[in-house]
């Protein structure tokens, strides 16, 4: 990715995830579209407000865990059935209520690794570099105690005066311009 | 901007909404009519063994609903969470429908010999030389005589609804006290109302198992299984589940339900329900495998009864009905928490929970192990239970009514006002 300049956006600092989550809803309202909210820890009300619901991660683990299910059913199936077929006890070659329990410990364990391996990937991670960071207040206040929203500047309603005066209509604790 | 301004406010009358007298009405008029068809099925199948059969489904669904909502209620008194404050009342107005699954149960001690072959004979050496039962059936009748006796079925039983009625009437008159006394006695209660309820769960699965042993698994005199009331356990817990959530759904269209019940608590119930939906089938299919692997003569029949002669198709469809439809519906989240779906969820799981039974008793009796046919008697297990549960539903909405539907002097009262983005 080149190296990107000038203003990567602004943020209104939140002294709670209410005034957050109301912010948020009327800036959704008021037609912005790239903005995301910072909290330190989950407020699902605050994704919800940005309509940042949907997302890949479920598709991503569903279809993991049935690749581990059909994996590992399939590989007992051959195993039991044409590699190295054993007389157990008289029971059939082909005993699919056996295979049953290993075929589901794999689509835990595949919907597991899916999951979280489909979450970094899609949060773009491993990255070493986020503008943010650029603003002492989140650097302090993001982990802590405060509750951030931040319009991007890539949102073609944004002007730098403009949406600063419109943050500040939220009443927020501090509004930051951000570099890159 | 104040934080506290987005809480909500209690509304001042806290009692059941008007609607509740009318599913009242309307239950009594389902149960009126089925119990009408019921009682035609019984003629035009000129037998009254399957009525009475199908009279076991009912009252294992009710007792589910009634004791399994009991335990919910002392589990939740433990745990705490709001999802318990949530349920409160609708669990002790289940717990407090009792006396009406004690009166089925009557009915049931009443019909023994109909429905358990170890009271049904008496002489097994004349009952086994006329046939009428096997040799295993035989030997076990004889060897189990102490237990599966009529005293001791009556006695068990009675001993056990004594029991569940003693912490019925005791976690249900701490309760209204509770309300009555000023908010600093909170911490009492909360102490209070978890010691009796931490013993009271394991003297819960204890009595459950005793009766379910009793009243279900014995109509088998061959067969035991040491899952079977931990099956039973967690199969109480699934259907108590949907119905908490059926209920709650259904009262939030009006107040004081309207005020409380958030997203938040319906997702949480969600989630453990489905907890439950994948306890049960693990516990069902361990069961299974266990005896499957084992191909002993002595436990496999009680499977092969249930699989042969076309029973095979009503195991696969039981599978997919009361696992595989909830478990995927419930994997997603906007289902969960979305009202109107999840009640469809709900519904569906408890005629998949009746659909379980009627394949866990039904293949009990000669008449039907491995040969699944059609007669007059077998729709009762459609009529008879309609009608216990439509009466059994009137009977909780009356109790329903009798006291106000939130708990005040409880500090999770507070949090469930607070607007749903409050807290972490």
């Amino acid at each position: 990715m080149p190296a990107r300049e000038g203003t990567y956006g602004l943020i209104a600092e939140f002294d709670n995830p209410s005034d957050l989550v109301r912010a948020a809803k009327q800036a959704r309202h008021d037609g912005w579209r790239r903005m995301d909210c910072y909290t330190p820890y989950p407020v699902e009300e605050a994704a919800e407000a940005i309509n940042f619901h949907r997302n890949k991660v479920p598709l991503i683990t569903l279809i993991g865990a049935l690749m581990g299910l059909a994996a590992m059913f399939s590989l007992e199936t051959w195993i039991n059935v044409l590699a190295y077929p054993l007389n157990i006890g008289g029971r059939p070659l082909y005993s699919w209520p056996a295979f049953i329990v290993p075929a589901y410990e794999w689509t835990i364990l595949w919907a597991g690794l899916s999951a979280c391996f489909g979450m970094l990937a899609l949060n773009g991670l491993p990255s070493l570099y986020h503008p943010l960071f650029n603003a002492p207040n989140f650097r302090d206040g993001a982990t802590t105690d405060k509750f951030f929203l931040c319009l991007e500047a890539l949102d073609p309603k944004f002007d730098l005066e403009s949406a600063k005066a419109y943050l500040q209509t939220f009443q927020p604790l501090s509004v930051v311009e951000v570099e890159y | 901007m104040a934080h506290e301004s987005h809480t909500k406010t209690l509304p001042a009358d806290l009692s059941a909404p008007a609607f509740v007298d009318g599913w009242r009405m309307r239950a009594i008029m389902v149960g009126g009519i089925f119990s009408v068809v019921a009682a035609l099925l019984a003629f035009a199948d000129g037998s009254l063994n399957h009525f009475m059969r199908a009279w076991v489904l009912g009252l294992l669904l009710t007792f589910g609903w009634s004791v399994g909502g009991l335990a919910l209620l002392m589990v939740q008194y433990c745990s705490g969470g709001k999802w318990g404050l949530l349920l409160r009342r609708p669990l002790e107005a289940m717990s407090r429908t009792l006396p009406l699954v004690f009166a089925y149960w009557v009915v049931v001690a009443i019909q023994m010999k109909r429905l358990y072959l170890w009271a049904a004979v008496t002489d097994v050496t004349a009952a086994l030389n006329s046939g009428f039962i096997n040799e295993a059936q035989a030997h076990c009748i004889e060897f189990k005589r102490a237990m599966l006796n009529p005293f001791a079925f009556v006695w068990v039983s009675v001993l056990c609804f004594a029991i569940w009625g003693y912490y019925t009437w005791r976690l249900n008159t701490l309760a209204v006290r509770r309300d009555q006394e000023s908010p600093d006695t909170t911490p009492f209660w909360i102490k209070k109302l978890e010691n009796i309820s931490g013993p009271g769960i394991v003297i819960y699965s204890l009595t459950m198992t005793a009766a379910v042993i009793y009243w279900v698994m014995s109509m088998d005199v061959t067969w035991f299984s040491s899952v079977y009331g931990l099956l039973f356990l967690v199969g109480q817990g699934y259907s108590v589940l949907a119905l908490s959530i059926l209920v709650a759904i259904s009262l939030s269209k009006a107040e004081p339900f309207k005020t409380i019940m958030r997203q938040t608590e319906q997702h949480d119930l969600g989630k453990m329900t489905f907890a439950f939906v994948m306890l049960n089938i693990y516990l069902g299919f361990s069961q299974f495998l266990i005896i499957w692997s084992g191909n002993l003569p002595g436990e496999i029949s009680w499977y092969l009864d249930r699989i042969r002669g076309h029973w095979g198709i009503v195991i696969t469809l039981d599978f997919i009905f009361h696992w595989l439809v909830p478990f995927s519906m419930l994997l997603s989240r906007d289902i969960k928490r979305n009202k109107k779906r999840l009640v469809r969820v709900c519904q569906w799981m408890i005629f998949a929970k009746a659909f379980d039974l009627w394949w866990l008793i039904e293949p009990n009796f000669r008449d039907s192990a491995r040969n699944l046919h059609f007669s007059w008697g077998m729709l009762e297990y459609i009529a008879v239970p309609v009608a216990m549960v439509s009466f059994w539903v009137a009977y909780f909405s009356m109790q329903l009514k009798t006291r106000p539907l939130v708990q005040t002097n409880d500090p999770h009262l507070a949090e469930i006002l607070e607007p749903e983005h409050a807290q972490a």
